[in-house]
């Protein structure tokens, strides 16, 4: 009864206090998956440090080194994979403009469960990847962000929209369709600002410079920004698979807006282990 | 990097990507001599193309008053001081490109505009430091001159804009040689505002894209100049198709003015990207400044356009500036006479000398005296 007693201690102590750090990252099962970063779920898993490199691989090249890890946890629900990724970041940068980048990380994970595993740096003809990538902006526009250019820079005037002007009707199907022959990529569907309902998109590559809009994963994703820095949720389908107690592999990037860093400019992991354990 | 040959530079260079020039080249001459700085070509390029949403701050088409106008701010002069002073051979350039001098990891050598660079569309304007009674009160390294320089994007030979992007996002046409941004493919990483020299590729917060200028492809597609060309006040814009060098026709307009005559030079070619807008240099400037701008060509140039008046092909041809609508794929002099065709069609005439009417200030029919109104 004595050691009884002293494990539940022991146990307790690990879940209030220092999560357990393992060395992959493990999805534990869950019959809910918290769509909060703040959620007290996520300290039922254990955590992953995740090592970062700069992006140095192809040109553009991060030639200075940002953020150093993440820290990984997983859930899953056996049809879904929850991760909450969080990093250290001095700077909210969620304001998009010139030579204004918005912070934002994403999850890569191949495609198909396979031993010769893909390059670790969005995949390679052949082994395509998934991507699952989150915005700060994109965030700051699903908690409520306008679509106004004075929801960005508060103190704009602006004289004349040609779309805004009579005899169009406001919100009318025609003025929605003239201010698109403004907005020519939102016209071809590349929403990358502007409304939106997740914080997320699904994506795929194979290989550098071929990111393009995948098969939806179903993504959806929050991220909270605290005292240290980001706290994001991703949650996607679980890759195909995937049965419990197998391995796949993942792997992360970060982008600080702070620190100008956009697309190839990123710190990155390499591929790492990710076991899901069902409990 | 693949080795190219850059005619502007008479020399090859590095570049991204493998020489692939398109079947027709979309170029333009400007004279800056005429222009009066009203900008109604910025204001038809506004108006047409970039009134939506996050493009409020954009100027496809701007006109700065050179020696201190600049937009967005000192974009010219702070990759000037990052080339750090480079030399000419006569007329082959032994200093570095932006694309010779990319440092590690980076694809050229470029910089990104703040958000207030692009607050003052034209700083200096008008700012001439002249001579008043009792002398300045300002002394500058320019004094007693100024110009206006209109500026689209040049549509580059090697444009750094598309070498910039790691995705690939950005082509060039086969058909004319117009550089595009592809807003389906484009993530908005602003690699492209970076790389392009004269800043020309502009990002866009509420579509989350970088958008550039496009010649206004669907009336070139027509034969028809671009809208900054076709509403301009001075006439000072001439749209067309340049050759190479080697085979530049005589009555191709584009071709005399830059290959034959020499009397439009691209803008700043020690750069590297053979941009296709050429500009007749401001004869009143000082040589060393049109040649820090216009590459070694400027003083011959000048002497060229100073003899406009004795040569009556020249001028003939200057006449031909907003003198039409269409593209004029072909010209020549009969007489007193400069006639546009598009080597089948004649599309315009233009009279070397326009008929002066002397009207005297007194009519004497209705015993008035005139005056002038305007
Ligand atoms: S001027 Fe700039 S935007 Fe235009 S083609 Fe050249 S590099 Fe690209
Ligand atoms: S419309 Fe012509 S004259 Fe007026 S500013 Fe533009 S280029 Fe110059």
């Amino acid at each position: 009864m004595r050691y009884i007693t002293l494990a539940l201690l022991l146990f307790t102590a690990a879940c209030t206090k220092a999560p357990q750090v393992v060395n992959e990252v493990v999805a534990v099962g869950s019959a809910k998956l918290p769509s909060s970063p703040a959620d007290p779920a996520w300290n039922d898993a254990p955590v992953h440090l995740a090592k970062m490199i700069p992006q140095d691989l192809v040109e553009p090249r991060l030639m200075t080194s940002s953020t150093p890890e993440v820290r990984v946890r997983s859930l899953t629900n056996g049809s879904e994979i929850a991760f909450r990724i969080d990093w250290d970041d001095a700077d909210q940068s969620d304001m998009p403009g010139p030579a204004k980048m918005v912070d934002a990380c994403a999850v890569q994970i191949p495609e198909k469960i396979e031993k010769d595993l893909a390059e670790p740096q969005m995949g390679q003809a052949g082994k395509r990847v998934q991507v699952t990538y989150w915005r700060s902006d994109w965030q700051a526009t699903v908690n409520g962000r306008g679509d106004t250019i004075r929801d960005l820079y508060p103190n704009a005037a602006v004289d004349h929209y040609p779309f805004q002007a009579k005899p169009l009707e406001k919100e009318s199907a025609d003025q929605k369709e003239m201010a698109l022959r403004y907005a020519p990529a939102r016209a071809l569907g590349n929403i990358r600002s502007g409304p939106r309902s997740e914080p997320v998109e699904d994506l795929v590559a194979e290989g550098p410079g071929t990111l393009a809009p995948g098969p939806s994963l179903g993504s959806k994703g929050k991220g909270e920004f605290g005292k240290q820095g980001w706290s994001v949720v991703i949650i996607r389908k679980l890759p195909d698979g995937l049965a419990a107690n197998q391995r796949t592999h993942v792997a992360f990037a970060v982008w600080q807006g702070s620190k100008q860093e956009a697309g190839a400019r990123k710190m990155r992991t390499g591929w790492i282990p990710l076991v899901r354990r069902d409990q | 990097m693949a080795r190219v040959y850059n005619w502007q530079l008479g020399r090859e260079m590095s570049y991204w990507y493998p020489e692939n020039r398109p079947q027709k080249q979309f170029a333009a001459v400007f004279d800056t001599n005429k222009c009066i700085a009203c900008q109604t070509c910025t204001l038809a390029c506004k108006t047409t193309w970039t009134s939506g949403k996050g493009q409020e701050y954009m100027l496809w088409n701007n006109v700065e008053t050179k020696p201190y106008g600049s937009y967005p701010l000192a974009y010219d002069l702070k990759l000037l001081d990052m080339l750090n002073g480079q030399q000419w051979n006569g007329h082959k350039y032994e200093g570095q490109t932006i694309f010779e001098s990319a440092p590690a990891g980076e694809r050229v050598l470029g910089w990104r505009p703040e958000q207030q660079d692009y607050a003052y569309p034209n700083v200096g304007e008008d700012d001439c430091a002249g001579q008043v009674d009792h002398g300045s009160f300002l002394s500058l390294p320019h004094m007693n001159w100024f110009f206006y320089l209109a500026r689209i994007c040049n549509h580059c030979t090697y444009p750094a804009c598309l070498a910039s992007c790691p995705r690939g996002s950005i082509y060039k046409r086969q058909e004319d040689g117009i550089v595009l941004v592809d807003q389906s493919r484009c993530r908005g990483y602003q690699e492209c505002v970076r790389g392009c020299p004269y800043k020309k590729v502009f990002y866009n917060p509420m579509t989350g894209t970088s958008e550039k200028c496009i010649a206004c492809f669907p009336k070139i597609e027509q034969g028809i100049q671009p809208q900054c060309f076709v509403n301009c006040i001075g006439k000072i814009r001439l749209a067309g198709f340049i050759s190479k060098p080697e085979q530049a026709r005589p009555d191709n307009p584009i071709d005399y003015l830059v290959h034959i005559k020499k009397v439009a030079l691209p803008l700043f070619p020690q750069f590297g990207l053979e941009p296709n807008v050429y500009y007749i240099p401001p004869i009143h400037a000082p040589v060393s400044f049109n040649r820090q701008l216009f590459g070694p060509g400027a003083a011959d140039a000048m002497k060229t356009y100073r003899n406009a008046m004795n040569d009556p092909d020249l001028s003939g041809l200057l006449c031909l500036f907003g003198s039409t609508e269409n593209v004029v794929p072909h010209f020549r002099r009969q007489g007193d006479t400069v006639v546009g065709s598009n080597g089948k069609d004649e599309l315009v005439r233009v009279p070397l000398r326009e008929p002066v009417h002397i009207r005297p200030a007194v009519d004497p029919k209705n015993q008035l005296i005139r005056i002038n109104c305007p």
